[in-house]
């Protein structure tokens, strides 16, 4: 330290933020911990109902307990079994095609997430900078997501074709529910600025694309980064559901398509699927809760 | 004596949502000279902070004229001629020490070397050079506000604006920060320090004159000189005449409230 000549001691400076490492073990162990736990509910309520061969009366009604039957509900060992297992006959593990049809939704999930975020993100902007617009067109996008998107898909896969770009249908049916979580989070943002910061502004006379840039878009990063979360989930499932009308061979959509079909014959199949789509939509999660950390460094870590 | 801020029967009336009217100011007749060390002084409501902002140019009269620099006051804002320091220090939380520093300089287009050198002699200035790569959290309110205090003279403005910039701290910070902003202000030569207060003691420490405002509506009441020597220090607290001064405005600022 320097010596202060017109100073006493001042206030300490305030700790540096808590090293992450110690939380985010407890994360992994407590997220260990719950599906643990799970599975034991899992396989337990497997184990009883078979011990009272799949039927309970209690207080005189008859309770059935056929769905936990091992046609039904597989046991979580078969589960992780499918696996490994051939996906048909003399074909390659289940896995290795599971992989290969989630690359593909990915990579429809990740321009549907580029498309949707990038619309979203302009419509935030005119509506910050323009009372009327947010006004007169806000209804209309809150209006479109309360339409199914299965009632809508459709459409858009026929539409893409007729415009000769069909391979961006899917894409598209994911923009559509990417876009609306990073519109509102991103126009809440931009318009919730202090007043003060948007007054020392005016005393530099800065221009409004200043006043966006300097002001306006930071402030707004960490409401931006939780919409990109909740939409990098969305986009996954936007792209799962576009699958399904696309009429294209490949994805998870499809996959799940083809397992639910043979469900009576094989059902952990359709469970391994499902649990690839979910490990595929907590990987771009994490993926954007990385970059996060990277951009939004300013922030006080919160103790949860 | 070059006069830098010149207003003239300037009133402000506000409207409420119901219709209701407040005059907020009536009548205010000031001139500052260029070099000058003022303060305004009231009771909450008298219309203090109303004027500063009215001389910034964030709010605009309802009557009156007023010149800053001989021109309008938007004219003024528009060519940068005062740096504005708030209650708050109102530091961007997504930039550095450095960086908050350089923000006035990055709006006025300067060159990136040019805004560094010019934020590492303010911060120098302001004794706070080795926090530059810090985020404002991680400092205390009165290191924030002597951060706001830097920013606000990174671009070397004539006037210097501030809405009680030490309100917020306690008695022995804000004494240490009233000798920092002396010291600052010598250095600084001929800047105008127009500063809003609600501290006798601060106003007659700093200050070589102090408007003294009453509420209801917003008037000023008295001017007095404060004719302490110069350079002022922690032994000028304990001089008689600091008594007197202090006293006078105190009398003053009661007979402004008995008014009612």
């Amino acid at each position: 330290m320097t010596t202060v000549s017109t100073s006493a001691p001042e206030p300490l400076v305030r700790a540096e933020r808590p090293p992450r490492d110690a939380s985010g073990m407890r994360t992994v162990f407590t997220t260990v911990l719950i599906l643990v736990a799970l599975g034991v509910v899992w396989e337990a309520a497997k184990l009883f109902a078979s011990s009272v061969n799949y039927s309970l009366v209690v207080g005189g009604t008859t309770i059935d307990l056929k769905i936990l039957t091992d046609a039904q509900l597989p046991h979580l060992g078969a589960i992780v079994g499918a696996f490994a297992e051939p996906a048909q006959r003399n074909g390659d593990p289940l896995y290795i095609m599971l992989f290969q049809n989630a690359l593909y939704t990915l990579w429809a999930a990740i321009r549907g997430f580029l498309l949707g975020g990038s619309i979203g993100f302009v419509l935030a902007v005119l509506f910050a900078h323009s009372r009327l617009l947010q006004r007169g067109v806000l209804p209309f996008v809150i209006a479109s997501q309360t339409v199914p998107i299965l009632a809508i898909a459709p459409m858009i896969v026929i539409w893409m074709g007729r415009a000769g770009a069909l391979e961006w249908s899917v894409p598209v049916i994911s923009a559509y529910l990417t876009f609306f979580p990073v519109t509102i989070y991103t126009l809440r943002g931009l318009t919730s600025v202090p007043q003060t910061s948007l007054e020392l502004m005016q005393t530099y006379a800065a221009s409004r694309w200043q006043i966006l840039w300097s002001l306006r878009l930071p402030n707004a990063l960490p409401q931006i980064f939780t919409a990109l979360k909740i939409s990098a989930t969305a986009s996954v499932v936007g792209a799962i559901i576009g699958e399904l009308p696309s009429g294209i061979q490949n994805g998870l959509g499809i996959a799940i398509l083809n397992f639910a079909r043979y469900y009576n014959q094989s059902p952990e199949r359709l469970f391994a699927t499902i649990v690839a789509a979910g490990v595929l939509g907590l990987l771009f999660f994490g993926v954007i809760v990385v970059i996060e950390r990277l951009v939004v460094r300013w922030r006080v870590e919160e103790t949860t | 004596m070059i006069p830098i801020i010149t207003i003239d029967t300037l009133s402000k009336t506000f409207r409420s949502a119901d219709g209701d009217e407040v005059r907020a100011l009536d009548g205010i007749q000031l001139t500052v000279e260029q070099g000058e060390f003022i303060s305004f002084i009231g009771p909450s409501g008298c219309g203090k902070s109303t004027l500063l902002r009215i001389i910034a140019d964030l709010i605009q009269p309802t009557s009156g004229t007023l010149r800053v620099n001989g021109k309008s006051a938007e004219q003024a804002r528009k060519d940068r001629d005062y740096g504005f320091v708030f209650q708050n220090a109102t530091l961007y939380e997504w930039r550095t020490i450095i960086k908050n520093v350089e923000l006035p300089l990055e709006i006025m287009k300067h060159s990136k070397d040019e805004r560094r050198a010019r934020a590492r002699e303010m911060l120098r200035l302001v004794e706070l050079d080795d926090f530059e790569d810090r985020y404002p959290w991680q400092l205390s309110g009165g290191m924030q506000q002597r951060v706001s205090i830097a920013r606000a003279l990174a671009f070397e403005p004539g006037i210097l604006l501030m809405d009680e910039p030490f309100g917020a701290l306690d008695e022995m910070t804000r004494e240490r920060m009233n000798n920092e902003l002396l010291r600052i202000w010598t250095t600084m030569k001929d800047m105008t320090v127009i500063f809003v207060t609600h501290s006798i003691s601060e106003a007659v420490y700093l200050s070589s004159r102090v408007v003294i405002m009453s509420p209801r509506p917003g008037r000023i009441s008295e001017i007095i000189d404060i004719d302490l020597p110069r350079p002022r220090g922690p032994e000028t607290r304990d001089l008689d005449q600091f008594f007197q001064l202090t006293s006078r405005v105190r009398h003053s600022l009661r007979q402004g409230i008995t008014l009612e």
